[in-house]
């Protein structure tokens, strides 16, 4: 069995590898980023980061996240639809960081955890940096 | 009682500027806290405003020690949005030049964290070999800082006389070989100084996702040169080398074995450099809707570029950039605790942070 067909087995999906751009995509609609984020601790994979992108028009955001498995660049894709999404700091240490730029980045609502500003300076806004907004 | 130390964001330990705050009970370090955020200029925001041209030159500017690393990365990304494949003196030239940065980092941080250790004769030392791979950089690219090498589709300027490079890159390993390793691997002062202090366990390597010489120096043995090569280095031979203390003498070890697995490298591809050109010639380029990634192995460890783009554009949708010190850095929180207050600035220049990769 090889490297990917195990993570596939391990999230239990249906859906299917894409090789693109250098990663192995895999869009999960049906799982959670926790229960992903738990799954990639038992196969021992390496956090690696989260790219926000924000959508065209008004479709809101899009979170890459990235794991690396003996060498394999794996990408998970998640759609923000309400501009919020579970924090898996408590499962995933390596992940503190990277989740407090996007906040303070995108201003995207990392839930379920507690967090201080980390590029912010006093009296900075969540969102300026990255997030396009139409005045 | 125990009382806070704030050490920076502006003080004599740090080469940049970041602030940790040390809270102590007598000379033990309890617990810190790490701010950074004092070089953010915005970068991957600027990213979006520049063309697949100016947006190399931009990203050179990352960081100023390890700069070629950041054009291969993005180059290698932007790459695969362009269906560019470069030749293979091209891939030489950029495994020769992310090498010689690999060699000019690991001895100006050897020469710092001499400095740290109160070595001020062996700081002097390291500087001038560092000059001396410098001056192989600039016989190489005309530049010192940001080389300008990598451009879509290869290299901008090929090595014409990779013969009087190889005598260069020859009297540098034999100097280092004669001063820098020895005394790092075995001087009574380095190891006392270092031993057992900064211990970064295996266990929380893992957890905080280190990468580069710290993961390499707790035991955790991954290298993208090795684990998915790049440019030409699956057709170069080099051993990985690993320790598994954790401590800071781990971590000077395996930059001092490092700087000799990099002479290895260089010796080879400057005697194997093949014939043709340097780059594909294109100077216009089509780019595909999509996202690319690139990871290479900076002399920090890994840095990841993620690379979106629209088609027609000139300009990318979003450039992340995740540096190598990004990840390594939360560990030092950890390898200060219980650690004396005054190895402090030598721990945390142990990981050979970059402020300005970090902040971007």
């Amino acid at each position: 069995m090889t490297l990917l067909t195990e993570v596939i087995e391990k999230l239990g999906t249906t859906e299917t590898w894409v090789e693109q751009g250098g990663v192995h995509w895999l869009t999960l609609e049906a799982m959670s980023i926790r229960a992903l984020a738990a799954a990639m601790n038992t196969l021992h994979a390496r956090f690696i980061t989260i790219t926000a992108y924000q959508l065209p028009k008004d479709e809101g955001l899009r979170l890459e996240y990235h794991w690396d498995l003996n060498g394999e660049l794996l990408g998970f894709v998640f759609k923000l639809a309400a501009n919020s999404i579970e924090s898996i700091f408590d499962l995933c240490e390596a992940a503190d960081w990277i989740e407090r730029e996007i906040y303070e980045e995108y201003s995207v609502n990392i839930a379920g955890r507690e967090y201080e500003p980390l590029l912010l300076r006093q009296g900075d806004i969540a969102g300026v940096n990255l997030r396009e907004v139409k005045l | 009682m125990s009382y806070k130390i704030p050490m920076g964001p502006y003080h004599p330990a740090l080469e940049e500027p970041y602030k940790l705050d040390l809270i102590c009970e007598g000379e033990t370090v309890l617990d810190s806290k790490l701010h950074i955020g004092f070089n953010f200029r915005g970068i991957e925001h600027l990213a979006e405003t520049r063309n697949y041209i100016q947006v190399v030159a931009l990203m050179e500017r990352v960081c100023g020690i390890c700069s070629n690393i950041h054009t291969l990365t993005l180059c290698q990304a932007m790459e695969g949005l362009t269906n560019q494949t470069p030749p293979p003196r091209a891939l030489y030239i950029r495994t020769i030049m992310a090498e010689l940065e690999r060699l000019h980092s690991h001895v100006l941080w050897a020469g710092i964290a001499a400095k740290l250790m109160g070595f001020k004769t062996m700081f002097m030392t390291c500087f001038e070999l560092r000059e001396k791979v410098m001056d192989v950089l600039q016989a190489i690219s005309g530049n010192r800082v940001n080389y300008s090498m990598n451009r879509i589709g290869g290299v901008n300027r090929d090595i014409s006389d990779p013969a009087a490079i190889l005598k260069m890159v020859e009297a540098l390993e034999a100097e280092m070989g004669r001063t820098v390793i020895p005394i790092f691997t075995t001087s009574r002062t380095a190891r006392s100084r270092c031993a057992g202090i900064g211990v970064l366990t295996t266990e929380k390597a893992v957890s905080l996702g280190v990468v580069g010489p710290v993961a390499r120096a707790s035991g955790v043995g991954q290298d993208l040169r090795k684990a998915a090569p790049y440019a030409a280095y699956a057709e170069m031979e080099f051993d990985v080398p690993v320790q598994t203390a954790g401590d800071v003498t781990a971590r000077l070890l395996v930059r001092a074995l490092e700087i000799m697995e990099s002479c290895k490298i260089l010796r080879q591809a400057l005697s194997k450099l093949p014939p043709g050109e340097v780059n594909t010639g294109e100077e216009k380029f089509r780019f595909t809707t999509g996202t690319a990634i690139s990871r290479a192995e900076a002399p920090r460890g890994e840095v990841l570029y993620s690379v979106s783009w629209r088609e027609g554009s000139r300009n990318p949708a979003r450039v992340h950039v995740r540096t190598p010190t990004f990840v390594v850095m939360p560990a030092i929180r950890w390898m200060v605790k219980g650690a004396r207050l005054a190895d402090t600035p030598l721990i945390q220049a142990s990981i050979d942070p970059c402020y300005s990769c970090t902040d971007r």
